[in-house]
């Protein structure tokens, strides 16, 4: 049966990329996802036969959902688990008993069995340990966001620079099929000019977990106080930021905003509630908003262009004005060029009565995976196995993925200069210090 | 205030209306041989007489006289216009010749009351609801097609939604219209060519993306299976109907189902 799966993954990341390259042509495919350049099909298949040998540094419920990816990935194997929590990873542990225990991700590091290191702890620790992991040789799959200060973020990029090792961010929309179809149809000019862009992220829940013991509070909340977590900004504002900035090819230059703690008020310090404005040099502007006691409007990265909209989270677009049908423009042309054959224009109906006055159209055929926002520890199919078994195979192949640091940067920067505009409550320009090349205004 | 737009192709004197939105589809209409100035007139007036329909019958419209009906039905005896009224009686009509498949109540038509005298309606419970959905587009083609005739236009194709087609006289470089339906589940992949002339084309089925979207009023579940049916018939409303109905019905009440209709053809695809 596991045999069964390892297939199964395998093949899907094949097929994305296969079906990814179809439709956008090599060319466009680089200038839309230059990061899947290197995990084209041939390139699967040369590492047929290597594993990359991971370690999992946090067994929390998101690292437990990274095992269950891992494990589904056939050129990856569990090799070492750390955790500093012991029912976590005795949790993790008993998904996969042949992985060795640490309680030091230091002491992990250590070994030279590890090819590669995932880290998915609290965000505080990112920082210390991405730094420690490519000191020590690893190849590096960080959970989103980046890190908790802009020095940080900037001292990993920096460190980036230096290393030959691979490091991912968890930005897992980039992997996502939706948003990368999405994206290139934004990018080849089907929604017209990008002229804004509202992303919002809403939930009814409080955020917390249970603690069995009132000293653990900091350690398992961690989400919730400024000295571990950015909060609502880090842990969900960061990948449509990150969205926004692909669709539009920009960084914002500066941010207004408003956060506040409205409803869950039991000790927390990072806010239950944030609405921003970004402003890109160009004007377009993208509003964020999100909000934890209300789940109402759900989650939507929507790009809205001048001549259509993509929500790019449900997988659909809208024109502003629906063209007419090509079997139609075929006719047309037929009579113009006094031609007679046959026209497709008959079928079901192209789409069913709805009260909504604009009509979606997907940007893939057949089912796929809408990620609702609820889930506080992973969506299925949202990417996250992609990007995981992406960084599997740099782990072989040591190939580094272009952009994914830049734009896990770009984005985490973002949300910290976003905390920092509301803290203030004033306007924040990106920072002169903390510009890299690769970001344009 | 309905969008819409029309071009006339002066070389080879041929007209197209298009819709984007209107009776929760699109419309597109080309007139061939045919003067440019009538042939925007006429479709002025079909565009009017198009919003006019989508004013009655849209049951999402909260103004609309479906929707007052649906409302107040429920609550007390309502009385409708005379145009409702035939509407209605057409409908119900088609209830008794389709062995009940084609229920605009999706419930159970036979239990609304029909009052001759007054001309007006009244529910049973508060489950009921009319639905025109699958006899709005046929009913609207059939008017478009005598707006067309009575201004003597001879070669015209109507295309409402893809899912029902009319087809005047024939394209100006063939001896019909021909169409070709494409399969819902493999684009790109034709199934059938059909040939129009005077007649038109109805199709209904499921697509990956709306896999359960014709509900049975018998035995109250969803149709879900892979197939596309076409009719063609010399009329909109029978073709719309019929395949609604046969995408329900069981091979016994096709058959007495077809006995009941004057039909060219009726196509079944399984997909």
């Amino acid at each position: 049966m596991a045999k069964e799966n390892k297939k199964q993954i395998d093949s899907s990341l094949r097929q994305f990329i296969k079906d990814v390259g179809y439709i956008t042509g090599g060319g466009a495919l680089l200038s839309s996802v230059p990061w899947l350049q290197s995990f084209t099909p041939d390139k699967l298949g040369e590492i047929k036969k290597e594993k990359a040998r991971i370690a999992l540094i946090g067994t929390g419920s998101r690292g437990q959902y990274h095992i269950h990816n891992l494990l589904e990935i056939g050129h990856a194997e569990i090799v070492a688990l750390c955790d500093n929590y012991a029912p976590n990873l005795k949790e993790a542990h008993a998904l996969y008993p042949k992985a060795k225990t640490y309680t030091d991700y230091k002491k992990l590091l250590a070994s030279k069995d590890i090819d590669g290191v995932i880290i998915a702890t609290p965000l505080n620790w990112h920082a210390p340990m991405v730094l420690d992991a490519l000191a020590a040789g690893k190849h590096v799959f960080c959970e989103k966001s980046m890190a908790l200060t802009m020095d940080e973020c900037k001292a990993i990029y920096d460190a980036y620079q230096t290393t030959d090792k691979v490091l991912y961010f968890c930005m897992q929309r980039m992997f996502d099929e939706k948003y990368v179809k999405g994206i290139q149809m934004i990018h080849s000019g089907l929604i017209g000019d990008v002229v804004g862009a509202r992303c919002h992220w809403f939930r009814n829940h409080n955020w917390r977990r249970p603690v069995p013991s009132p000293e653990l509070e900091r350690q398992i909340n961690w989400r919730l106080y400024w000295e571990s977590s950015a909060g609502l900004m880090t842990e969900l504002a960061s990948h449509q930021l990150e969205v926004c900035n692909w669709a539009t090819k920009r960084v914002p230059r500066s941010v207004m905003g408003m956060g506040d703690i409205v409803f869950w008020k039991d000790g927390r310090e990072v806010y239950d509630s944030v609405n921003l404005i970004y402003h890109y040099d160009n004007d377009v502007k993208i509003t964020y908003e999100s909000l934890i006691s209300n789940r109402f409007n759900g989650m939507e990265d929507q790009i809205l262009g001048h001549k259509g909209t993509m929500d790019l989270a449900k997988g659909i677009y809208y024109y502003e004005q629906e063209a007419p049908g090509t079997g139609i423009e075929q006719l047309l042309n037929q009579i113009g060029n006094k031609v007679f054959t046959s026209v497709p224009i008959a079928g079901p109906s192209w789409r069913p009565e709805t009260r909504k006055a604009y009509e979606s159209h997907h940007v893939m055929d057949g089912k796929f995976n809408i990620n609702e926002g609820i889930s506080m520890i992973g969506a299925e199919k949202d990417g996250s196995d992609h990007i995981l078994s992406a960084f599997c195979q740099a782990c072989i192949t040591g190939e580094k993925a272009k952009n994914i640091v830049e734009e896990a940067y770009s984005a985490t920067m973002l949300c910290l200069l976003g905390n920092q505009a509301m803290a203030e409550q004033r306007k924040i320009d990106f920072p002169d210090e903390y510009k890299i090349p690769y970001i344009k205004f | 205030m309905t969008s819409f737009s029309s071009h006339y192709y002066d070389t080879s004197s041929t007209f197209h209306g298009f819709i984007p939105r209107i009776m929760g589809t699109r419309l597109d209409l080309i007139i061939v041989d045919y003067p440019k100035e009538q042939s925007e007139f006429v479709w002025n007036n079909i565009v009017l007489e198009l919003e006019r329909l989508h004013k009655m019958m849209n049951r999402f419209d909260p103004t609309s006289e479906l929707s007052r009906i649906n409302l107040k039905a429920k609550i007390d005896s309502v009385s409708v216009s005379q145009e409702m009224w035939e509407i209605l009686l057409n409908c119900k009509h088609y209830y008794s010749i389709t062995n009940k498949l084609f229920d605009i109540t999706l419930y159970n038509l036979s239990e609304v009351i029909f009052d001759e005298k007054t001309k007006s309606i009244s529910f049973p419970s508060k489950e009921y609801n009319f639905d025109l959905g699958g006899y709005a587009k046929g009913y609207a083609v059939e008017k478009i097609k005598r707006m067309l005739l009575e201004v003597n236009v001879k070669h015209a194709l109507v295309n409402f939604g893809d899912s029902s087609i009319a087809a005047l006289g024939h394209h100006p470089f063939g001896d019909c219209w021909s169409v070709s339906i494409e399969n819902p589940f493999s684009k790109g992949d034709i199934l059938k060519e059909i040939k129009l002339r005077n007649e038109d084309l109805s199709t209904s089925g499921n697509s990956p993306i709306h896999q359960r979207h014709i509900f049975n009023p018998i035995t109250k579940i969803f149709n879900d299976q892979q197939k596309v049916v076409c009719v063609k018939s010399k009329s909109s409303i029978d073709a719309e109907v019929l395949t609604t109905t046969l995408m329900l019905a069981t091979p016994k009440q096709k058959e007495q189902i077809h006995s009941n209709f004057k039909i060219y053809e009726t196509i079944t695809f399984n997909l």
